[in-house]
């Protein structure tokens, strides 16, 4: 599964990768495309606490806003998510809609995550931004935050 | 004491942040513009604390996206138009620490950030942290996102 998710995530990283037609730029639908699947695939890396799929996606110096405020490097935010301590049984994200802007790029939507935490069950709803850089033909994200949504 | 006179020296000051790169020529390029979107971020603290809105629209791209500490979520108009409600005084706007990585034409600022000030009367006082991204268009550095949230310990 590991596996599979790496490779999913390397597919879906470089422009034309997938069709073999690197010498065709992508246009910006077709990278909007791109992008949304690339943070489909976070989710579903975090859910499997698949660290390597995630190395794939973020960018060493990758900084990460927690909904609490916490501040994360990359290295500290992989941590997190091999914490055998946190279970996320389900991350879905309500809605997102990406904003192209040439080498960067920023999504923004709504997620929803259930899981256990020390045993504890938790539930959290909030909006993130992304920002993601296209750095040699792939998009890695160099930042991240999350706030939850007051109810 | 808010005037006229300040509102558009903060506006004049904007103008020449964002525009004018000549006095930065010299340094390398990623110095100049991780100096550039600090300064402007300075002067996105001050006209908030003045409700200079003029200087505000200067700095920030219309297809912003502001959420807030509550994750609601502004257009660069709901921004502006909150920024200027009568019911709102921020009293102080202070950066706590500042960080910048620039991108190319793009760049990540983190800020942690603590105001007070007073909505409706009431008095508030909070701290969090800002992820704000930058994009330079034309050569003028513009703020599209931009999300806080409250650090709870």
């Amino acid at each position: 599964m590991e596996k599979l998710l790496s490779v999913l995530v390397l597919l879906m990283l470089v422009p034309g990768a997938d069709a073999q037609l690197a010498v065709v730029p992508a246009q910006p639908a077709q990278e909007e495309s791109r992008l949304l699947g690339l943070e489909l695939l976070w989710n579903q890396a975090v859910q499997a606490k698949d660290t390597r799929a995630l190395e794939i996606l973020i960018a060493p110096e990758m900084v990460d806003i927690e909904y609490d405020g916490t501040l994360l490097n990359r290295d500290l935010y992989l941590a997190s998510v091999a914490s055998q301590s946190v279970h996320a049984e389900h991350i879905g994200n309500e809605s997102m809609s990406v904003h192209l802007y040439g080498q960067i790029a920023v999504v923004i939507g709504v997620y929803r995550e259930a899981g256990t935490e020390s045993g504890k069950p938790y539930s959290r709803r909030g909006r993130f931004t992304d920002t993601w850089v296209r750095r040699s033909g792939s998009w890695l994200c160099v930042a991240t935050q999350s706030t939850l949504i007051a109810r | 004491m808010r005037t006229r006179t300040t509102g558009k020296a903060i506006a004049v000051t904007v103008l020449i942040l964002t525009a004018c790169s000549s006095a930065m020529a010299q340094a390398p390029e990623l110095r100049a513009s991780r100096s550039k979107v600090i300064a402007l971020e300075h002067a996105w603290n001050q006209a908030e604390e003045r409700k200079d809105v003029n200087a505000l629209d200067q700095i920030m791209d219309d297809s912003l996206v502001y959420t807030d500490y509550d994750g609601a979520m502004m257009s660069k108009a709901d921004f502006l138009a909150s920024v200027k409600a009568p019911a709102r005084h921020p009293e102080q706007n202070l950066t706590e620490s500042m960080d910048a990585h620039v991108y190319g034409d793009g760049a990540v600022v983190i800020r942690v950030y603590r105001v007070k000030g007073t909505v409706n009367g009431k008095p508030y006082l909070r701290r969090g942290r800002f992820t704000d991204t930058w994009i330079k268009r034309n050569g003028t550095w513009l703020c599209v996102a931009s999300q806080n949230t409250l650090i709870s310990h």
